[in-house]
């Protein structure tokens, strides 16, 4: 623990410097004044009655946006103003609309700044709540202790949702980024709310019983002897309590006069009446917004481009790394200012993959990144399901903490299996430990074993992985799901008028590829099954369960399953194996280009913008020239210019 | 009265088992006597709670044998729940023809059948009748997880379209659902209300630097904020809600093992009903094929394994079986008196609930569906005659008493699963009675050999489960002490209940004659020599 006086002084003096450096804030870019002077008046004239004039419709506000550097922050925005303009939707079709001219003027000044090269800046300094697990760790965290559901063990018997958090909170649904940690469109409500009031309740109550009782002496930096009760709480355990907890639960240094003002409020309660006064005073620290959301208390200065502050900066790298609150060691290097020096953060990184939280990682980032939860839908019965899906976790997590180079996700010797997918591995699988099993058990969810495939080739990495194969059926999922989630190519939603897969033809007996094949002659359809299907029919020699029918051929008296294709770009492959073999090559720059954006924008918790490209170019330059690993892109993303620095926006003038 | 309630809290709640025992404040038990009935209704409301036992029974110990209606002698494993004898109507004979799996058996616990699958369960259709005013229509409670590899085992309570209902095992959970809630409880408002004011008025320092992202978050939580403050100030006390201090009520702490977390929930059971909040519960003590370990008795193997035991005989796991199947009838006890300690108009809660207690199945090792073990407890408010034993002369499906049981709780029911005839005889009524045939009971001593015929009963002692008695009419029993070879090879447990003739040496030990060591077993009706798959 930090002693807090000695370090608000400490941090005063980390302050200074970095008050001088935004003097000068980077990103004044000499650009042309086109906006200023060609689009504004346009903008002034035809659009700011309803956005930003007398009111502010679609919270499109043309009046914040004065200069050409206030029109270069907002690039999402011009891409839907060039889309309406040019859709005709706006203005709209009773309002006095744009000449030619002047759409002209629009839409070249939006594809000369699109073509710019533009100068890597940070977002835009946004506050945002807790997703669930991070709520659920930050307060394990802060107490020590888990809340959870109390279930008797039993064998073969799935307990259900054990942590009380994620069973109270409402799950929280994706934000733009994909991510849940992007909480930006989940807003705080009054059934949050109401939980969250509970849940804290349920932790002040649990420290301040008989099971709390080690937490609470580590917390109060007390031995409490078994004879102690609540009753012999005193007001100096208290201070120290407070002391403690409030800035670990604000994840930063708290004034002085903030944390005497807590301890005044217990002065003259003794014994049970203190308790509750304190449980009071903690639960008020619980259910702050400087607490449940990230980010308030960041020190800044609005209207510039700055660094985050140190505090901001070692909580960034703990959700990010750990889904939780920083802790002490992040904290005291806050304190001291170290995090400022990339090496440190480094250092942090490759420390923080060690320890447990990085497990996070595979669970909440691996997960919602792939997409494996749509295996809950898919395969319901419990003990297959964990099988199913345990194994991608458990081998994400391998490439994760174990500095392994990233395309190892795509192949790799190193796989994870249980009793449930043994049954994948041919030969493979006579080198695993074997299982002890109970007495009375016929099935049960077993643990993991590190398998080194020595036989069965066709299954290393994550594409053909039972799980991963089951939850995309047929080509055409298992083909969109590959160009999504691992060549992160964005495809539209299919046309509201597809046409159907037509029948074979009368007299001919067409296989379902034949007759794709067809469908793929309709333009409109081309344009996306070119792309998905050869990635998909490559799989078909995996059936629906993900099992591989080792010779390429379909059912009794069918022509051997074709699984040949050629990609858009041109490379020809005759199965999956020669078209891992391209993706691990000349389609090497494009996946760890997904690789990187994604991670990017999981650690920022947000979509990534036009100004985050350079960053994601750069390190996708580093990862591809090098044997790039996931530690190294989680260090370069960690000391990249969105994750360090921020820009924190002006209050609108009145 | 109120004086002999004058004892320290702490030491009260401490209780005589030695558990803290979250029990309501004293002077809230003095309230509830003084207040003649806490949801102000002219008539106590009826309550109907069932405790659920998994993994049927061991009838050797379980079965009561011989005895009539009024005259009879409750089995060794009912001993925890002897004393509440004049509270209990034990039914026997419940059950069907042939066997039953542990997910049919757990539908026919409160469905009736395992077929009636597309309707509610009984406990849900009293709970639509009797359970209109209160805060919470019904509680559906267990101890265990989800036995995943056939799901219907965890269940006992079906919703209208006889969808599984899910159920809810954590204590503290429950306990603030229903007792913490801010709709029932004054002090909880205010206490909420108080936070409200201090959390705005720490928030508001917030907002004097903040860029306009910030301002936009703090309006959000400032939104929020306004809104509970105004669901409290919207918020009525309940009707009918009783005048008890909400506050008052201890809230059970975390519970260290599984039988602290049952003895939270029954203190909850207990105290749900006698402040109305709720009148219908179900509990299941484990799913119907429990896979838990009862470490805190010492038993390491799992319960389903121990329940076949014949299959998986040893001395040691009968003994680890008989511990558990104990425990089982000691949270029934626990239940019960905990219902007696409540006073509710002119009695006891008790007086005024059903409580069903049981399983779905027979014989935990060959799984038959007859003799299901079924006690029925409290009056319900007049509406059960108890401290009676009914055994049926022949085998009534579990479908009869659900609709006797509707039909007294006054749900409109012509039929209930399978069955459209009531159960007769839970008021008092006549029922055919089963009729033993007549035997008669003997010994014959001489030259260190005995000859005894009477009927084999296990002994009282579920520790020494390896010893029987043969009741002799108008004579001392006669005590089977026998080897484990004799135990097993004459598959003594098998016979316990019927007459028998064994034959074999004895000596006398202070008095009393023992028989240890068997030469001849016949049965007097049936077979001498069971099949291998029996128990």
């Amino acid at each position: 623990m930090f002693g807090n006086e000695v370090l608000v002084a400490e941090l005063q003096s980390f302050m200074r410097p970095l008050s001088l450096a935004l003097m000068f804030p980077a990103g004044l870019l000499g650009a042309p004044h086109g906006f200023e002077l060609e689009v504004r008046p346009i903008l002034d004239r035809s659009c700011l009655k309803c956005h930003g004039g007398e009111k502010v419709k679609g919270k499109v506000d043309f009046s914040r946006i004065k200069t050409d550097a206030d029109a270069d922050s907002q690039f999402e925005l011009w891409e839907t103003v060039a889309e309406m303009i040019t859709e005709g939707e706006m203005p709209p079709e009773d309002e006095l609309q744009l000449s030619e001219a002047e759409k002209k003027t629009i839409l070249d000044w939006y594809q000369g700044r699109l073509a710019a090269p533009i100068e890597a800046r940070p977002g835009t300094f946004q506050p945002r709540r807790l997703s669930g697990p991070e709520y659920r760790n930050t307060l394990h965290s802060l107490f020590g202790f888990e809340l959870n559901v109390a279930v008797a063990e039993a064998q073969q018997t799935e307990a259900g949702e054990r942590s009380l958090v994620m069973k109270l909170l409402p799950p929280d649904p994706p934000g733009a980024s994909g991510f849940i940690n992007d909480t930006h469109g989940a807003r705080l409500s009054s059934v949050i709310w109401d939980q969250y009031s509970h849940l804290s309740d349920a932790a002040l109550e649990q420290l301040f019983s008989r099971k709390g009782r080690e937490q609470l002496g580590a917390l109060t930096a007390a031995s409490l002897s078994g004879t102690w009760t609540t009753a012999d709480f005193t007001r100096a355990q208290a201070e120290i309590l407070i002391r403690n907890f409030v800035p670990r639960a604000f994840r930063r240094l708290v004034p002085e006069a903030q944390l005497s003002k807590i301890v005044s409020a217990l002065a003259g309660k003794n014994g049970r009446a203190l308790v509750e006064a304190t449980k009071f005073e903690l639960k008020a620290v619980l259910m702050s917004p400087a607490f449940f959301y990230r980010g308030l208390l960041m020190e800044g200065v609005p209207g510039k481009q700055q660094s985050v502050d140190a505090f901001e900066l070692a909580e960034r790298l703990s959700y990010f790394l750990w889904e939780d609150r920083p802790d002490d060691e992040l904290m005291s290097l806050a304190v001291k200012g170290s995090l400022s020096d990339p090496q440190v953060v480094e250092g942090q990184v490759e420390r923080m993959l060690q320890a447990p939280g990085a497990r996070s990682l595979a669970e909440s980032f691996g997960v919602q990144w792939l997409g494996l939860a749509s295996l809950d839908q898919m395969v319901k019965e419990p003990i297959r399901n964990h099988a199913l899906t345990s194994q991608p976790v458990d081998f994400l997590n391998y490439l994760f903490t174990e500095d392994r180079p990233v395309m190892e996700i795509i192949d790799s010797k190193i796989t994870f299996v249980n009793q449930g997918t043994s049954g994948f591995y041919g030969q493979d699988r006579q080198r695993m430990k074997r299982y002890a099993s109970t007495k009375g058990i016929e099935r049960q969810t077993t643990l993991n074993q590190r398998l080194t495939l020595e036989h069965a080739q066709w299954r290393g990495g994550i594409l053909t992985m039972p799980g991963v194969l089951s939850m995309n059926r047929g080509p055409i999922q298992r083909g969109t799901w590959m160009l999504r989630r691992i060549l992160g190519v964005k495809l539209g939603e299919p046309p509201a008028d597809v046409p159907a897969i037509k029948p074979s033809p009368r007299g001919k007996n067409l296989s379902f590829r034949e007759r794709f094949a067809m469908h793929r002659a309709d333009a409109s359809c081309a344009r996306c099954h070119e792309k998905i299907d050869p990635l998909g029919f490559s799989l078909g020699a995996y059936d629906a369960s993900g099992r591989f029918t080792a010779v390429s051929t379909g059912r009794k008296g069918s022509p051997p399953i074709d699984t040949s294709g050629q990609l858009p770009t041109g490379e020809n492959f005759k199965d999956f194996a020669e078209l891992k073999a391209i993706l691990l090559t000349s389609q090497r720059e494009t996946i760890v280009r997904n690789f990187v954006e994604r991670t990017l924008s999981y650690a920022l918790c947000r979509k990534l913008l036009r100004r985050d490209q350079p960053t994601v170019n750069e390190i996708t330059k580093n990862i591809c020239e090098g044997e790039g690993t996931w530690r190294s892109l989680f260090c370069q993303v960690a000391n990249s210019l969105p994750f360090r620095e921020t820009m924190i926006e002006k209050e609108r003038e009145e | 009265m109120s004086k002999n309630w004058n004892i320290g809290r702490r030491t009260f709640l401490r209780g005589a088992a030695g558990a803290l025992v979250p029990l309501p404040f004293l002077n809230l038990m003095e309230a509830g006597a003084e207040s003649k009935n806490l949801a102000g209704e002219a008539k106590p409301p009826l309550r109907f709670v069932t405790l659920f036992k998994p993994n049927g029974v061991h009838p050797p110990s379980w079965n009561i044998n011989g005895g009539s209606e009024n005259d009879f002698r409750m089995s060794p494993l009912m001993a925890p729940f002897a004393k509440h004898k004049d509270d209990l109507l034990i039914l026997d004979n419940m059950g069907d023809f042939g066997f039953s799996s542990h997910s049919n058996s757990t539908r026919r616990f409160l469905s009736g059948h395992h077929s009636n699958r597309k309707s509610a369960s009984v406990d849900q259709l009293i709970a639509d009748k009797i359970c209109g005013s209160t805060a919470h229509r019904s509680l559906e409670l267990t101890t265990e997880g989800l036995f995943t590899n056939q799901i219907d085992c965890s269940y006992i309570s079906y919703d209208h379209k006889g969808n599984r209902i899910p159920r809810e095992s954590d204590p503290q959970l429950m306990f603030d659902r229903l007792f913490r809630s801010p709709m029932r409880d004054p002090k909880q408002r205010q206490k909420i209300s108080s936070l409200l004011d201090k959390v705005t008025a720490d928030a508001k320092t917030l907002q004097r630097k903040a860029g306009r992202e910030d301002r936009e978050t703090l309006e959000e939580y400032f939104t929020v904020v306004r809104e509970t403050e105004q669901r409290l100030q919207n918020m009525a006390p309940l009707a009918g809600s009783p005048q008890v201090d909400f506050s008052s009520l201890v809230r059970p702490e975390g519970s260290a093992n599984l039988n602290e977390q049952v003895n939270a929930m029954l203190d909850i059971i207990a105290m749900a009903l006698w402040t109305d909040s709720t009148r219908c519960i179900t509990y299941m003590l484990g799913n119907s094929n429990s896979r838990m370990i009862f470490d805190f008795l010492g038993i390491k193997k799992q319960h389903h394994y121990l329940s076949h035991f014949f299959r998986n005989f040893s001395r040691s796991n009968i003994d680890s079986l008989l511990k558990i199947s104990l425990w089982h009838m000691e949270k029934f006890d626990y239940l019960l008196t905990k219902l007696k300690s409540y006073k509710d108009h002119n009695g006891s809660l008790l007086d005024h609930s059903v409580v069903l207690f049981g399983s779905g199945m027979g014989h935990s090792d060959n799984h038959t569906a007859q003799r299901i073990p079924i006690v029925l407890a409290g009056k319900g408010g007049g509406m059960l005659k108890t401290g009676r034993y009914l055994r049926y002369s022949k085998n009534q499906e579990l479908s009869r008493l659900h609709l006797t049981l509707l039909q007294k709780f006054e749900v409109e029911a012509e039929s209930f699963a399978n069955s459209s005839t009531p159960l007769p005889g839970l008021d008092g009524g006549a029922f055919e009675e089963y009729r033993e045939r007549p035997f008669e009971s003997w010994v014959k001593i001489g030259n260190g050999k005995i000859t005894v015929q009477g009927r084999l009963r296990m002994s009282d002692n579920l520790d020494e489960a390896k010893v029987f008695y043969i009741d002799v009419k108008d004579k001392q029993s006669v005590r089977i002490e026998v080897g484990f070879g004799d135990f097993h090879g004459f598959n003594l447990a098998y016979h316990v209940g019927t007459p028998i003739t064994l034959t074999g040496n004895s000596n006398e030990r202070s008095g009393q004659l023992v028989l240890t060591k068997v030469t001849e077993l016949k049965s007097v009706f049936g077979k001498s020599k069971p099949g291998k798959a029996n128990g």
